[in-house]
């Protein structure tokens, strides 16, 4: 059997080919899913799948889009809440 | 009308959503001039759907000639919405210290701008002139005119002296 911390369903087992010509199975890190509207729960565009290690260390503008609430509320809810806003002023 | 000349608006879409801005003019059933001013919110002066808009209870006396200083005259009246708002009207230093920023990225963006242009001036030359030799050669091809019996005439005429000429010469014998 492989050693215990290699037996868990979140690592994703992957073929490849060794100089020497063996095949040899390596693991890696499954993908996270979809970025969500945290408000209808709707998929989200312009995040990109990726770990929060890996996100953070791109630039500002290519893992959000470039709006306020950018990442967090999707366009339709974002215009609901202006709507209110403005009634309130 | 609801979006007249004066009338502050809350933009709802787009980069600049949740922008205060101010209606300047009437451009189209659909479509409307709106300013921020710049200074004051990030709303710049373009044409903005009426459906990205959302209209508020105040409305400005002002032409629709105004410009970013009269505005922000006027504008200094509203406390109460400027408060909700976390807004604050710029001083005229504060004014200059950010057009002088504004000019400087304005100038990097031209100079890139202006290197792009001149990047494809110099392939769309390139392209020309391969297209021009390609066509020359279509040409020359196309310029062989058909022979006519008089010039093969006076052709055979100069081949005929010439073998005469080397004919009427005695070979010389190679010791």
């Amino acid at each position: 059997m492989v050693r215990r911390a290699l037996r868990s369903s979140r690592l994703k087992k992957i073929k490849r080919v060794a100089p020497s010509g063996k095949t040899v199975t390596h693991y890696e890190r499954r993908r996270p899913g979809r970025a969500l509207c945290s408000t209808c729960k709707g998929l989200l565009a312009g995040v990109p799948r990726l770990r929060q290690a890996k996100l953070h260390k791109l630039s500002k503008s290519k893992y959000r889009p470039k709006r306020t609430y950018g990442g967090v509320l999707c366009p339709s809810c974002l215009k609901h809440q202006l709507r209110n806003k403005a009634i309130g002023l | 009308m609801l979006f007249e000349t004066g009338r502050l608006c809350l933009k709802t879409a787009g980069r600049e959503a949740g922008g205060l801005c101010v209606v300047l003019d009437k451009v189209d059933n659909d479509f409307v001039l709106v300013t921020g001013p710049r200074v004051l919110s990030g709303v710049k002066k373009r044409k903005c759907n009426i459906a990205h808009l959302e209209p508020l209870s105040v409305k400005l006396k002002m032409k629709s000639d105004a410009g970013d200083e009269d505005i922000l005259e006027m504008l200094k009246k509203e406390t109460e919405l400027l408060k909700k708002l976390n807004l604050t009207i710029p001083s005229e230093a504060d004014i200059k210290k950010w057009e002088s920023q504004r000019t400087e990225k304005d100038k990097a963006k031209a100079e890139k701008a202006k290197i792009e242009q001149t990047k494809k001036e110099e392939d769309k030359k390139k392209a020309v002139g391969l297209s021009e030799l390609a066509s020359e050669k279509k040409s020359l091809e196309k310029e062989k005119k058909p022979v006519s019996l008089s010039d093969l005439a006076s052709e055979t005429r100069k081949l005929e002296e010439v073998r005469k000429k080397k004919e009427s010469k005695p070979k010389e014998i190679k010791k």
